[in-house]
Formats: structure tokens, C-alpha cells, sequence
């Protein structure tokens, strides 16, 4: 608890320096009282903070942020052939599916990685059953996205952490709409 | 050299930009509109970063576009997110012949 809070504080200050323009005491003193404080007041989040990664960790993430990235010039240039030359066609479909990943992080790992790339949106993930409902451009992208490479990246990164915890936190919330009951119901009757 | 490449950097983030805007008049209704807005979201931000990356004279604005960036690309997902959630809450319409896949 208390290593965290360092290492937070170390964190803090150090991106208190770097948005700063200059390193003095001026700079460095009120970085640290505010870095100070921020600690302070946030404390009550210590437990849910995420420890530091191990090495094998680092390495599967940078890997799956080099996939990403191959696949977000790839998607991006996929969206761009829709956009100007309609082929493949406007197709859009929602993709209701359950990935195989039990953490909160590794689910906004992937929700993340799911929206930033062009051409895919995720729209509601259900935190009981790990349920993702995805919003797609083309029928073509949403076939791509069942077998899609990035979860089965995260599922790994997600084994290897376990290895180290036993239990992710579990947040208890629900949301206050059920999206997927919205999508398959006529919501659209109050619309009009 | 280098000024070149962060030139071509920066046509390649205005030509992600204009395709993007180009989606939103060509795309049918919000939701598709949204994916042509990323475009300009991932790779124009990304390209425009990568060419001032180039072009920094310091280590320090360096980091700082780095930071930037990452920012830039938590945020930015997370909002779309939030538009289309919003969207699907409140009977926004998605233009007719919208699939739904249960996989």
C-alpha cells in the first residue's frame, strides 16, 4: 500500500515535470505538494490501483499494442475503400458477443482496442457476463471480429496475469439500462 | 529528409481528416457516421503527432507529444463509446437493414 502510493507519487511528479516547462525548485516544489496531495485525496483507491507489470507482461502488451497498430492502419484503409469507393458496401451490424476474458481490464483493454479502430464501436458491455455489443461498419469486418487477433492476445496477457493474482476486483455495478434488452426489444416504439 | 517525412506525416493525417469528414455526408445514419469520424480520430491524430514528433526540437516536447498522444487515444475511444451507448439508450434510430449478429 504504501509502495504504491510511492510509486504514484513518483508517477505524479514525473508528469508534473514533464507538462511543465522547466525542472527548478519552483517547478519541482509545487509539483510535490500537489502530487502530495493528489495521493492524499485518492487514497481510499490504493487497493484498486494495478500493480506495477512484470517483464513477460510488458512484452505481451507491447506486442499486442504492435498488433494494434497494424490493424488500425489496416482497418483504417478498409473504412476509407467504404467511405469513397462503397466496396465492400455499408453493411452495418450489430455483433452481440462474449469474448473469453474474465477482468475488468482486459474487457477495457479490448473495448478499447475494439473503438479505436476504425470501422468497429463498442456499444455496452454487460460487467455480469462479459457480454460485448459492437457496433460494425461492414458484414466483412464483423466476421473478421469473432476470430479477431487482439482477443486472443488479451486472453493471454489475462493468463499470465493470473498467474500472479487469483482474483480481479470486482466492481459490483450494473448498468442502469440494459442495452442488449434495448436492442432486441422494440425500443424503437417510443421514438417517434 | 526528416522535414520531408513529417510532411508526408502531416498529408497523411489532412488526407485521414478529409476522408473522415467526407464519411460523415456519405455514411447513412449516426452510428456508421461515427466509424468515418475514428478514421480521423486514429490514424489523422497519429500521423499529425508522428510528423511534430519529427519535427521537436527537444527531448521534453517529445515526451510531451507522447503523453499527448496517449491521451489522446484513451480518451477519444472512450467517447465514441459513449455516443453510441447513448445513442442505443435513447432510440437513436440505426438506419434500416442494420443487422444484429449473436455470436
Amino acid at each position: 500500500m504504501r509502495k504504491r502510493s510511492l510509486v504514484l507519487f513518483a508517477l505524479l511528479l514525473a508528469f508534473w515535470l514533464a507538462i511543465s516547462a522547466e525542472v527548478d525548485v519552483q517547478h519541482l516544489l509545487v509539483g510535490a505538494v500537489l502530487a502530495l496531495m493528489t495521493v492524499w485525496f485518492w487514497q481510499d483507491l490504493g487497493p484498486r490501483l494495478p500493480r506495477l507489470l512484470s517483464a513477460e507482461e510488458l512484452l505481451l502488451l507491447g506486442h499486442c499494442l504492435m498488433t494494434l497498430i497494424r490493424f488500425i492502419i489496416q482497418s483504417n484503409i478498409a473504412v476509407a475503400k467504404t467511405i469513397i469507393l462503397s466496396s465492400p458496401p455499408v453493411g452495418p451490424v450489430f455483433v452481440v458477443m462474449r469474448p473469453p476474458i474474465e477482468s475488468n481490464w482486459g474487457r477495457v483493454l479490448l473495448a478499447n482496442c475494439i473503438t479505436i479502430t476504425p470501422g468497429t464501436v463498442t456499444v455496452d458491455i454487460d460487467p455480469k457476463t462479459g457480454q460485448f455489443i459492437v457496433h460494425v461498419l461492414t458484414d466483412e469486418a464483423a466476421a473478421e471480429l469473432f476470430s479477431w487477433q487482439i482477443i486472443r492476445e488479451i486472453s493471454h496477457l489475462e493468463t499470465w496475469s493470473q498467474r500472479r493474482t487469483k482474483h480481479a476486483v470486482a466492481t459490483d455495478r450494473s448498468h442502469g439500462v440494459d442495452s442488449h434488452r434495448a436492442l432486441t426489444s422494440d425500443y424503437r416504439s417510443d421514438g417517434d | 529528409m526528416i522535414k520531408f517525412l513529417a510532411n508526408l506525416c502531416f498529408v497523411g493525417s489532412f488526407c485521414a481528416f478529409a476522408l473522415g469528414t467526407l464519411g460523415l455526408f456519405r455514411l447513412p445514419d449516426p452510428y456508421t457516421r461515427l466509424h468515418g469520424v475514428g478514421m480521423g480520430d486514429t490514424l489523422g491524430v497519429g500521423l499529425a503527432g508522428l510528423g511534430l514528433l519529427l519535427l521537436s526540437p527537444t527531448w521534453v516536447l517529445r515526451i510531451k507529444l507522447v503523453i499527448v498522444l496517449l491521451l489522446f487515444w484513451t480518451i477519444n475511444p472512450t467517447m465514441t463509446h459513449l455516443v453510441a451507448k447513448a445513442g442505443l439508450i435513447h432510440g437513436v434510430y440505426p438506419v434500416e437493414g442494420t443487422k444484429v449478429i449473436k455470436g
